[in-house]
């Protein structure tokens, strides 16, 4: 007889295991260096970038191409606009004091996300802003290698997240006169009576140039997606990279 | 004198071991309770609660009285053909008899497949956005009102994810907190189980097999109570939504949605109509749900352009979506199989209960719907309320214990099942997911949620007694057959 006592553990596990949440199964993509996809990435203009900005809008199924690129041209140059009156009024300063300014609250929290969905940063009315660390502290590594900083140099992503955010703070205070807030499209109407909307992309094509132009950075500021999805998954960036180009050339398409 | 120990020992081992056999049915219960609320394995749960409370029922006979054993016929075993003639109704017959349901929940998984893979579920979702536009309310309540009608027809894990995948980066992208967006969402996907025919027959195979009472359709549950619990749900979601968002600040995230695979073109607008198709069929004409699914899933094949390719492709593309919707129900399969035997042995075990809890037990439907609804809570982490968890112990019992209406007892148990476990509670499957999706955490999530599990479930009770309480005496399940 064996002198090992009896392994009742997978007995155990088998009874008291635990439910199992159900998840779904992620599509697989081919794996992508982060450098490489960087810099097929670097090469799409600042403002065509709006088949992927639309794709992400409720509203996309009622705006055409032509319009998506007046629109794209439109907000892009609002969120230059307060930028630089931002720097006008305030000063050079640096995102953190600038949020100072502003009179927000700044958090920076460190919180695990899923790849699903992955949430870089937060702005809540009036005056608090989230920014999640996390994202940022798992690609710390990959954003000091030379073949990355010859794309996005020395930038700070935390910073560039704060101003995104910091833009969609001004939007609030000056919603009444902002083109991202006045710019409406008609959703239905009977007879006199119509219901108009605005679009959300708008909103984030500002908030993006403002933080491009605010900050200073040399790249589209929607390379930032694909390199913070990649500290958590090469497969999901990878993913995420293909969805941008194969956008990128329907809009060409499209044109 | 007769001395108290001899009182005790006539009492509990001379002839009365049905008191014994009741406390400790009563203590294996808790048990039970305990172990389903711990988040343990339901299918090995009821596997083994089945086994001890064979033993015990069984076992409790050798002891009974004999006045216990002769109001007792289902206890009378004749011999060993008896005791194994039982045995095999408890472990053969009776899951056995369930694979009706199991048929009718993997058809449902299918169509709800073809609903994905068509486009017609993302087409109706995005249409109605389209309708809504910024304005966070109006699109919630268009949003909940589609969602609901979506989810009488689609049942399971793949297709909430599918549809959640869709609206919660919409409302989220309206400024609408995530937590308020997953509540929404998740309270609307529950409103429409209400009448989903893959979960009527789930849950109706609790209580009784559809030859027992043929009345007891889909039709006449939705038309009688189906419609008014489902539409309770949906209202009591969204005025709360509304009251939710009104007192919450607007917020806008930086986000990456990362890539979910070929973006579908909307489906063609006459399709929209086909998710519907198989519940109207049913409730309307009675028509088979299974003939309704392979009706509308074959036409939104084909009317979607699904199936131009050669007939040996087309043939693949219907069989992967069998599998992905078989898939999408196999969690909860085992457990539903072994769920029978317990429904089963329970009837064993109910004298023993009755001995305990027959006098305190309420008899009176009024009281039973106050008590239940003082209780919703308890249907929260798959406890003694939910049929999707320690609620079919409970069910055995008061099934036994008392003589109530069937459509009372399944509008009883479906409250705690669908507006408090599925639709409000962190251990359903899809709301877990929905909770990692958004980062939502658990507890501002059941903040909003179990308000709203005790605001509509409180209503559907008096729905409940008002339109279910008093049916007549060949709806009884002591009229089962």
């Amino acid at each position: 007889m064996s002198d090992q006592p009896m392994d009742l553990r997978p007995l155990f596990d088998g009874i008291f295991g635990k439910q199992r949440t159900v998840l779904y199964k992620r599509p697989d993509f081919e794996r992508r260096n982060l450098d490489d996809m960087l810099k097929e990435l670097a090469k799409i203009p600042l403002l065509q970038w709006d088949r992927y900005v639309f794709s992400r809008e409720p509203l996309d199924g009622r705006i055409s191409a032509s319009q998506r690129q007046v629109y794209m041209q439109k907000a892009w140059d609002c969120g230059v606009e307060w930028a630089d009156k931002s720097k006008i009024k305030y000063g050079n300063l640096s995102a953190e004091k600038f949020a100072n300014a502003l009179g927000m609250e700044v958090e920076y929290v460190s919180m695990p996300e899923n790849t699903d969905r992955v949430l870089f940063a937060e702005f809540r009315e009036p005056n608090h802003i989230r920014v999640y660390m996390d994202a940022i502290n798992r690609v710390e590594e990959f954003l000091n290698s030379d073949s990355i900083k010859d794309i996005i140099g020395d930038t700070n992503i935390a910073d560039i997240l704060l101003l995104h955010e910091l833009f969609h703070s001004i939007e609030e205070k000056h919603k009444k006169e902002i083109y991202t807030r006045i710019e409406k499209i008609k959703l239905w109407s009977i007879g006199f009576f119509h219901y108009d909307s605005c679009l959300v992309a708008l909103s984030e094509i500002a908030a993006m140039a403002f933080a491009y132009r605010y900050s200073g950075i040399k790249f589209s500021p929607y390379l930032i997606d694909v390199i913070l999805v990649y500290g958590y998954s090469q497969n999901e960036a990878s993913g995420l990279y293909e969805e941008m180009i194969e956008l990128f050339n329907r809009r060409l398409e499209e044109i | 004198m007769v001395s108290k120990k001899f009182l005790f020992k006539k009492t509990f081992f001379g002839g009365n071991m049905e008191y014994i056999i009741g406390i400790i049915l009563l203590l294996t219960f808790f048990g039970l309770a305990w172990y389903c609320i711990s988040g343990n394995n339901l299918m090995i749960g009821f596997l083994i609660i089945t086994i001890i409370w064979t033993v015990l029922s069984f076992g409790g006979t050798l002891g009974a009285s004999a006045d216990f054993l002769a109001q007792n016929e289902a206890l009378k075993f004749d011999g060993l053909k008896g005791v194994m003639a039982a045995l095999n109704k408890i472990f053969q017959s009776a899951p056995e008899g369930w694979g009706t349901t199991l048929v009718n929940v993997c058809w449902g998984a299918w169509f709800g497949r073809v609903l994905m893979e068509t486009g017609i579920a993302s087409t109706l979702i995005r249409k109605t956005v389209e309708l809504g536009g910024d304005k966070p309310m109006v699109t919630i309540t268009l949003l909940n009102i589609v969602t609901a009608i979506i989810f009488t027809a689609m049942t399971g894990a793949g297709p909430v994810i599918a549809i959640g995948v869709i609206v919660l980066p919409i409302l989220m992208s309206l400024g609408v907190p995530k937590a308020i967006a997953m509540f929404s969402f998740m309270g609307s996907v529950a409103a429409g189980i209400f009448i989903n025919p893959v979960n009527f027959a789930q849950y109706r195979a609790f209580f009784i097999t559809p030859e027992q009472m043929p009345e007891f359709t889909l039709g006449w549950y939705a038309t009688k109570w189906g419609y008014v619990a489902l539409i309770i749900l949906l209202v009591t979601t969204t005025i709360l939504s509304g009251i939710y968002l009104a007192k919450s600040k607007t917020s806008h995230a930086w986000a990456a949605t990362t890539n979910r695979g070929a973006q579908q073109k909307n489906a063609p607008f006459y399709t929209l109509i086909l998710p519907i198709v198989p519940v109207v069929l049913k409730i309307w004409l009675d028509f088979s749900v299974i003939g309704g699914f392979v009706i509308a899933g074959f036409a939104a094949l084909f009317l979607c352009g699904k199936m131009k390719g050669s007939f040996k492709e087309n043939c693949q593309l219907v069989n992967k979506l069998y599998y992905d919707g078989v898939v999408d129900t196999a969690p909860l399969v085992g457990f539903l199989l072994t769920l029978p035997m317990f429904n089963q042995v329970a009837s064993y075990a109910a004298p023993y209960f009755k001995v305990i809890l027959g006098e305190v037990f309420p008899k009176n439907e009024l009281v039973l719907c106050i008590m239940f609804a003082v209780l919703l809570c308890m249907g929260l982490f798959r406890g003694p309320m939910t049929l999707v968890g320690c609620g079919a112990a409970t069910l055995g019992v008061v099934m036994h214990i008392g003589d109530f209406s069937v459509p009372f007892l399944y509008a009883l148990f479906a409250i705690p099942t669908i507006t408090v476990n599925i639709g409000s509670c962190i251990t359903q499957s899809w709301v877990a997911w929905g909770l990692a999706y958004t980062k939502v955490e658990s507890k501002d999530f059941l903040k909003l949620s179990i308000p709203n599990a005790y605001f509509a479930g409180i209503l559907q009770y008096v729905a409940t007694f008002i339109l279910l309480g008093s049916l007549g005496t060949t709806w009884l399940m002591s009229a089962v057959k």
